[in-house]
């Protein structure tokens, strides 16, 4: 058993190629609808922000007022400030493409980017779970 | 460059008996340890996923899978998430037994099914990547939500690096291992 062949190039290359083309096609397949962001406090959906107003805010959620999100016109958002220890949640930065997500854990908010103005309707079938 | 290295197992199992086994394990396991500590005392990478990181402690857990044997490389991983259970909370010990399991499980296979086709470094990748799917199939099913599609190029290549890196530096250390360990 060798350490290296030269086939672990194509391999490895072939690989990061078809993860590629999928992200690619998901992209694609998400790309027309508007995105917005829906924040849970212990799986209960507390707010959905619609992320393409072009809005400047920064707020809070009523349960958890130490935590502030903001959002920017550019249409993106992220935890700008919590009280939690590890801080995952800050430095996770600003997300905006469907399917990203964002979370802080000791303070048990989520926050995730879904796309379509009816969340009952699968409107991607290549998707796993984020119509869910 | 192509020329076979040294790396035929000890085969310490049959020839040293349970005891040194057992303490070999230990061993690693504190290795394994010591090397998440230490991986976490480095500056967090510039990705925006949860649970991607160099993996350090793979080297451990691939020592043990290659020249000790698969029960000792699944109890270390069984006993790093125990640790990590305590250390860190339930959570996160549920992201590095999925992560672990499914990483030694894939390797496992890969190593006995193609044993001489296959390169150490491209074992070495595949428990990487498979490393970070298992944790993020569990990130999936808590935040139900996150997209495996959106991440897995991160995923992916995040792991081909860290593969790449684990295999490296097993292939450094190596020598002293075996001269500690003889």
């Amino acid at each position: 058993m060798r350490f290296f062949k030269k086939t672990d190039i194509i391999i490895i290359l072939v690989i990061i190629a078809a993860s590629l083309v999928v992200w690619g096609a998901y992209r694609h397949a998400t790309r027309k609808e508007p995105p917005r962001a829906e924040i849970y406090h212990y799986s209960q959906l507390v707010k959905i922000i619609d992320l393409d107003k072009g809005e400047d805010l920064v707020f809070s959620i009523a349960e958890e007022p130490d935590v502030v999100f903001h959002l920017y016109p550019d249409g993106s958002i992220c935890f700008e400030e919590s009280d939690c220890p590890d801080q995952i949640c800050v430095h996770t930065g600003r997300i905006s493409a469907p399917g990203q997500f964002a979370a802080c854990l000791p303070n048990g908010i989520t926050m995730k980017i879904t796309t379509g103005d009816d969340a009952d309707t699968p409107d991607l079938v290549i998707g796993g779970r984020q119509e869910d | 460059m192509q020329k076979k290295i040294k790396m035929q197992p000890l085969n310490i199992y049959q020839s040293k008996g349970r005891t040194h086994t057992i303490v070999l394990t230990g061993l690693l396991f504190a290795t394994s340890i010591v090397l998440s500590l230490l991986e976490g005392m480095l500056p967090p990478l510039p990705i925006a996923v949860p649970g991607v990181k160099f993996g350090l402690s793979n080297i451990a857990v691939m020592y043990a899978l290659f020249f000790i044997g698969p029960l000792p490389a699944y109890g270390i991983a069984i006993l790093k998430s125990a640790f990590v259970v305590v250390t860190r909370g339930m959570v996160a010990g549920l992201l590095s037994l999925s992560g672990g399991l499914l990483s030694i499980t894939l390797m496992l296979i890969l190593y006995f099914l193609l044993k001489s086709r296959v390169s150490y470094v491209i074992i070495s990748v595949t428990g990487a990547i498979s490393h970070n799917l298992g944790q993020f199939a569990v990130i999936a099913l808590i935040y139900v939500g996150a997209s495996v599609w959106f991440y897995l190029p991160v995923l992916i290549i995040s792991g081909v690096a860290s593969g790449i890196l684990t295999a490296v530096l097993l292939k450094a250390v190596l020598p002293a291992i075996r001269h500690w360990f003889k």
